[in-house]
């Protein structure tokens, strides 16, 4: 799990502006938003509540498209792929650690690790042997078979974030990923995280409101009203 | 693990919603299946008829009579075997003014011959054969009206006037399931002397046998032939045919039935739909998680159909699994000895079997086909925002 993209732009947003319609009436999210993040950087985006930090993540991850200007990760233009491409480029790309963990109940620690790989041609056991890889890196190895309602809330985070990394993505992109914890596990993951981006030099992009959260990472940027403050 | 997989996975989800579907529609599937075992077995008659026999009757209607010369002049047909003839007589046992059964008055020996399908003990033959009052009745007749040979019986009319009194000469029995095992037979002479001078020497209808079953249409329009130039002119069909003819007049009740049948897969299709419906709606934040992750619309729509025809397959095999026995081993046979004039072969059929799985298992996928739809027209974003 190595980037060789380290340095190199591996997220750039130009000119960007997001625009929203409720009913007629425009809602200017960001604008004219420019950012760089280099490959193998820990960046953390910081802003109050409707500042756009989830919609500059959701562009980056290439969930959503820019009203205006260019956003280019891993070194495609992501604001002007087909949702087919979008979807091909998430799977390939983008490693995702969210809030709520959102892990399958139905699936086991390990199944939802493996989940990503089910978009991949690799065979079932190759698939398993990534997915044991995995959760190994973020200590879980003996959990594999623990169903998502048998784990804690920081165990789960740690399955999110194996699901997040089984398919080497170039970038892993986390929205608020201690903000159902407690401090304790909110720690290991941010140290988690941290070892991620150094010793496996993992780009990494967190949209936080926590200020500890946001000191682990390299660069914080702040956004408030849509601008980079 | 695979995507069918995890949909299956799925249905374990909410065990209670999923057991109550499952039961629903398995209960649904059940009445589907006996409805058209109905159907098929009420078609029974007309499709195990016998090839030989043909049926000749008035050519106006079925129920208005035919000269009984008319039978000597069929036996001189050539190609035909035998000849018998009967009457409608609509007997009633007065002690059992429910039960309804074919009491036909016949020619004995000569139906014997053209029915010779029926199983009678070579005593009781003979001694139904002698007895001008004697009847031969079907073995579940015999065992609903609790009758046993040397037995008496009066029976009443709709429609001819009197009580009429027979002795149990024989119980008759089949394998076939052309030969109504309900059935009361007695001496075409006695109902005959019992009528008024003005309607005697007139049958009901006659049936003959045919020396080869490739001829039966060449026959039959050879004997309506010879009928053509005299006042009374025949219609002369299949047995096939004829049993068609008599069953068109209850084409009503089975439109009826075809009906509810219909209704009632309508009935499977809104209990699936809701519940695959249910299951989408509770499930649009994960969706969204999938398709964040790299999953297309259509392995969304994969999630929601394998579900959904998951539920109708198994519905549908624990449906008949519960049917086929409930019939084999108990209604059936039941049905077969208390409605035997309208059912005398009552079984679940293989293809009605595969006929109501089938149809479970498509209208799974019919059921989640519009929740399939609208789970992959979810964008990412707004699935993902809708419960966070």
């Amino acid at each position: 799990m190595s980037d060789a993209n380290a340095g190199q732009p591996m997220v750039e947003l130009k000119s960007v502006d997001k625009t929203f319609f409720r009913g007629n009436e425009p809602i200017h999210v960001l604008e004219d938003m420019s950012l760089d993040v280099p490959g193998g950087m820990f960046m953390a985006l910081m802003g109050p509540s409707g500042s756009g930090k989830t919609t500059v993540l959701n562009l980056i991850a290439g969930l959503d498209r820019p009203s205006k200007g260019q956003v280019r990760v891993a070194n495609q233009d992501v604001g002007t792929m087909s949702d087919g491409a979008l979807a091909a480029f998430r799977a390939r790309h983008i490693g995702f650690i969210f809030q709520s963990y959102n892990l399958l109940p139905v699936l086991t620690a390990a199944e939802n690790v493996e989940l990503p790989l089910l978009l991949t041609k690799l065979p079932r056991a190759e698939r398993r042997k990534r997915a044991q890889t995995a959760l190994r890196v973020v200590g879980l190895e003996e959990r594999m078979g623990y169903y998502p309602r048998q784990l804690s809330g920081g165990q789960e985070q740690r399955v999110s974030i194996a699901r997040a990394i089984v398919h080497d993505p170039s970038i892993v992109i986390a929205d608020e990923p201690t903000g159902d914890l407690d401090r304790k596990s909110a720690d290991d993951i941010l140290a988690l995280l941290v070892r991620l981006n150094t010793e496996f030099h993992k780009t990494i992009v967190m949209v936080t409101h926590d200020p500890l959260a946001a000191e682990r990472a390299t660069v914080i940027h702040r956004l408030d009203k849509g601008k980079l403050a | 693990m695979s995507l069918l997989g995890i949909a299956l996975r799925n249905l374990r989800r909410n065990k209670l919603r999923t057991t109550l579907t499952v039961l629903g529609v398995a209960v649904a599937v059940m009445a589907f299946l006996l409805l058209r075992t109905i159907l098929a077995s009420w078609n029974a008659s007309i499709e195990y008829a016998a090839k030989d026999r043909l049926g000749t009757r008035h050519k106006v209607s079925f129920i208005m009579e035919l000269p009984k010369r008319y039978v000597d002049r069929i036996r001189q047909e050539k190609g035909i075997q035998a000849a018998t003839w009967a009457n409608w007589f609509g007997g009633k046992d007065p002690r059992h003014p429910e039960e309804f059964f074919m009491t036909l008055a016949v020619d004995p020996a000569s139906y014997l011959d053209v029915y010779n399908e029926m199983q009678v003990k070579p005593a009781e033959r003979e001694h139904w054969l002698g007895d001008r009052q004697g009847a031969l009745i079907g073995d579940h007749l015999a065992a609903k009206l609790a009758l046993k040979v040397g037995d008496r019986i009066s029976l009443e009319s709709g429609i001819f006037r009197g009580t009429y009194t027979f002795n149990v000469s024989g119980i008759y029995t089949s394998q076939s399931p052309t030969i109504d095992r309900t059935g009361f037979l007695f001496h075409w002479d006695y109902f005959d002397q019992s009528r008024p001078e003005v309607f005697r020497d007139k049958v009901g209808w006659i049936v003959s046998r045919v020396d080869d079953p490739a001829h039966t249409a060449d026959i039959s329009a050879s004997v309506d032939k010879g009928f053509d130039s005299l006042d009374v002119q025949t219609l002369t069909m299949s047995e096939k045919q004829m049993n068609n003819s008599f069953l068109g007049m209850f084409s009503a009740i089975l439109q009826a039935v075809q009906i509810v049948s219909i209704i009632i897969l309508l009935i499977l299709l809104l209990i699936l739909g809701n519940t695959i419906a249910m299951g989408v709606r509770e499930r649009r934040h994960e969706y969204g998680v999938l398709r964040a992750l790299g999953f297309l619309p259509r392995h969304v729509a994969t999630f929601v159909i394998g579900e959904s025809v998951a539920l109708g397959l198994i519905a549908g095999l624990i449906g008949v699994a519960i049917a086929y026995p409930l019939v084999e081993y108990g209604l059936g046979r039941w049905i077969e000895e208390n409605m035997n004039t309208m059912f005398q072969w009552f079984h679940v059929q293989l293809d009605v079997m595969a006929l109501s799985v089938a149809l479970a298992l498509l209208l799974g996928a019919v059921a989640g086909a519009i929740p399939a739809w609208r789970a992959s027209r979810l964008t990412v974003i707004d699935a993902l925002r809708r419960l966070d």
